[in-house]
């Protein structure tokens, strides 16, 4: 009798763990990093976080680019949006999404990574051990491969490090308008691990290689955990957008639903085509 | 000492069950992956009827008025009542027309629809959850799901989603079938695999709204692409070359030479009484 007993407690345990066996190795395989994640407090929109948003970034430019963005920042300071195309509502992109304006969700199956930022379209990091595809579709995000490594041998994954390439633009780093070459050359190197000392903070160690830079530019951007009651933002940038583009004009429709300057002095658009349409 | 394995046997198939339900779990999900496609037409939200009027919608006669509104100010150049001309997302329950590739991505805790169109990202949420005592109205509104298993095959086969908490405008298709604007819209969906052919996805949706005069039942269709190794998801950015613009309570379009024209005929120019410290030029000179 006991024997049996022992019989099936061992054949039930093997049969519970042959069907859970997939499960069991994936949660022990990848790190925790289930939630909603958020800018740490005091934490803008600048790209280095250890910086202030604008000069004081000190982006590594080649003169060109750097004459680029004083010329964006002389149009700021008049009232245009400069470089930075989010006043259209064009996507940050890469690098620029993972500054996470608004909270962030990872989500980690074996062959793909997914990043959503209800903000962009969702990141895909392909981990599934693919090659670069001989060609790439250029979009905002990019094309990414990724690969989990186990650094420190505990036989868990901790770091994702991950290369995205295959950009269209314009893309910039900040709302300060520093921008990304043109050339959509661009190859993003990530390493997004969870701190050692605190598994409440995700890390991101992004490496920007770009034609627009004189070297790599590389930051370390935190994200905190919230363990709280967990809130979904779902931001719709066209929603409420009052910019308005007319050619290469930009305007604004004030809160009475009037077309109005943003700049002194500003001319009003041509209306050559109501002349004639109402001839 | 029997009774001490026995307990500690169960323990241990405890502690792997735990395990077990917090991790993607191929034997008991459905197997969704891929990239799905619409089957169904993308002009009309009932794949079964024709767009426009010949879907016999059972409106309400107040939303038979919006909506014959609608199709006179689209006939005059306008939009009507279709609010994503100016990059509105769809919401609920338009978003699962599809318009691009949709993925579908099981975990225990939620299941989540991406389609890489308007944010028509969703997340049903399976864990069991009750309805929040306060939702953020959006549009493509909270959803909360539960796998069934149908038959009991010993493997999930359905999955029942009802949403709620939604915002507005949002229209059915692009003929502008309005939904209500008090946005009270309850959403119930069965979502399942064609028995014969994995390969094809089932949405059966059902919209009780207070612009309907019955609840509203349709059935789309989606199937796999068992053809690419490495499915292509495309980026689709309205904003990016959207020539409409809205300014006030008009909608004017821009032309391929940058300049601001009518959307319709004899419409008004713009006011542009802000502009009177400056330079004015075309039909206002």
């Amino acid at each position: 009798m006991a024997c049996r007993s022992s019989f099936a407690i061992v054949a039930f345990a093997g049969l519970f763990s042959a069907t859970a066996a997939g499960a069991q190795d994936f949660l022990l395989k990848y790190p925790d990093i289930v939630g909603q994640w958020r800018r740490p407090p005091g934490i803008g929109i600048q790209w280095d976080q250890s910086k202030r948003v604008g000069p004081a970034q000190q982006a590594p430019l080649t003169p060109e680019y750097q004459a680029r963005y004083e010329a964006n920042l002389a149009d700021q300071r008049a009232g245009g949006q400069g470089t930075d195309p989010l006043g259209k509502c064009i996507p940050p992109g890469m690098p620029r999404m993972m500054s996470v304006i608004f909270p962030m969700e990872i989500i980690i199956m074996p062959n793909t990574t997914y990043i959503l930022t209800d903000y962009t379209d969702p990141r895909r990091i392909y981990t599934d051990g693919r090659a670069w595809p001989k060609e790439v579709e250029p979009t905002f995000t990019g094309y990414s491969i990724g690969k989990w490594i186990d650094e420190d041998g505990d036989g868990r994954y901790d770091v994702l490090e991950v290369e995205s390439r295959g950009f269209k633009g314009p893309r910039t780093y900040e709302a300060s308008g520093i921008e990304l070459h043109d050339d959509g050359e661009t190859v993003i190197k990530e390493r997004i691990s969870l701190d050692k000392t605190n598994k409440d903070v995700l890390i991101n160690e992004i490496t920007t290689i770009d034609n627009a830079l004189t070297r790599p530019w590389t930051v370390t951007k935190k994200y905190q955990r919230e363990r709280g009651n967990v809130v979904w933002y779902f931001n719709h940038c066209a929603e409420n957008n009052h910019h308005v583009w007319i050619g290469k004009d930009n305007y604004m429709v004030s809160g009475d639903g009037y077309l109005m300057p943003v700049k002194k002095n500003q001319a009003p658009p041509d209306l050559r085509y109501f002349q004639s349409s109402q001839k | 000492m029997h009774y001490r394995s026995l307990i500690a046997a169960t323990a241990l198939a405890g502690a792997l069950l735990a395990a077990f339900t917090a991790a993607a779990d191929d034997s008991k999900y459905p197997n969704l992956k891929g990239q799905w496609n619409t089957l169904s037409p993308r002009g009309s939200f009932d794949p079964d009827k024709p767009p426009g009027r010949g879907t016999l919608a059972p409106l309400t006669e107040e939303y038979k008025a919006v909506y014959e509104a609608n199709v006179k100010d689209q006939l005059a150049g306008g939009h009507g009542t279709e609010p994503s001309y100016m990059c509105l997302p769809p919401g609920m329950p338009r978003a699962m027309i599809a318009y691009e590739s949709m993925e579908v991505v099981v975990t225990p805790e939620t299941t989540y629809i991406l389609i890489d169109h308007i944010h028509d990202h969703r997340r049903i949420h399976t864990d069991g959850r009750p309805w929040p005592t306060e939702i953020e109205p959006s549009f493509r509104g909270y959803s909360i799901g539960k796998w069934v298993d149908e038959g009991n095959t010993g493997r999930f086969n359905v999955l029942e989603v009802e949403t709620r908490g939604f915002k507005g405008p949002r229209a059915y298709d692009t003929s502008g079938l309005p939904l209500h604007s008090d946005n009270k819209t309850v959403v119930k969906e069965r979502i399942y695999q064609d028995k014969a052919d994995a390969n094809i996805l089932y949405d059966e949706i059902t919209t009780i709204d207070s612009a309907l005069t019955r609840p509203w039942i349709v059935t789309r269709k989606y199937q796999r692409d068992t053809k690419q190794q490495f499915p292509w998801w495309r980026e689709v950015v309205c904003t990016e070359n959207n020539q409409h613009v809205r300014i006030g309570e008009e909608n004017y379009m821009i032309g391929a030479d940058g300049l601001l024209m009518p959307a319709r005929k004899g419409q008004r120019p713009p006011d542009l009484r802000y502009f009177s410290q400056g330079e004015v030029t075309g039909a206002t000179k």
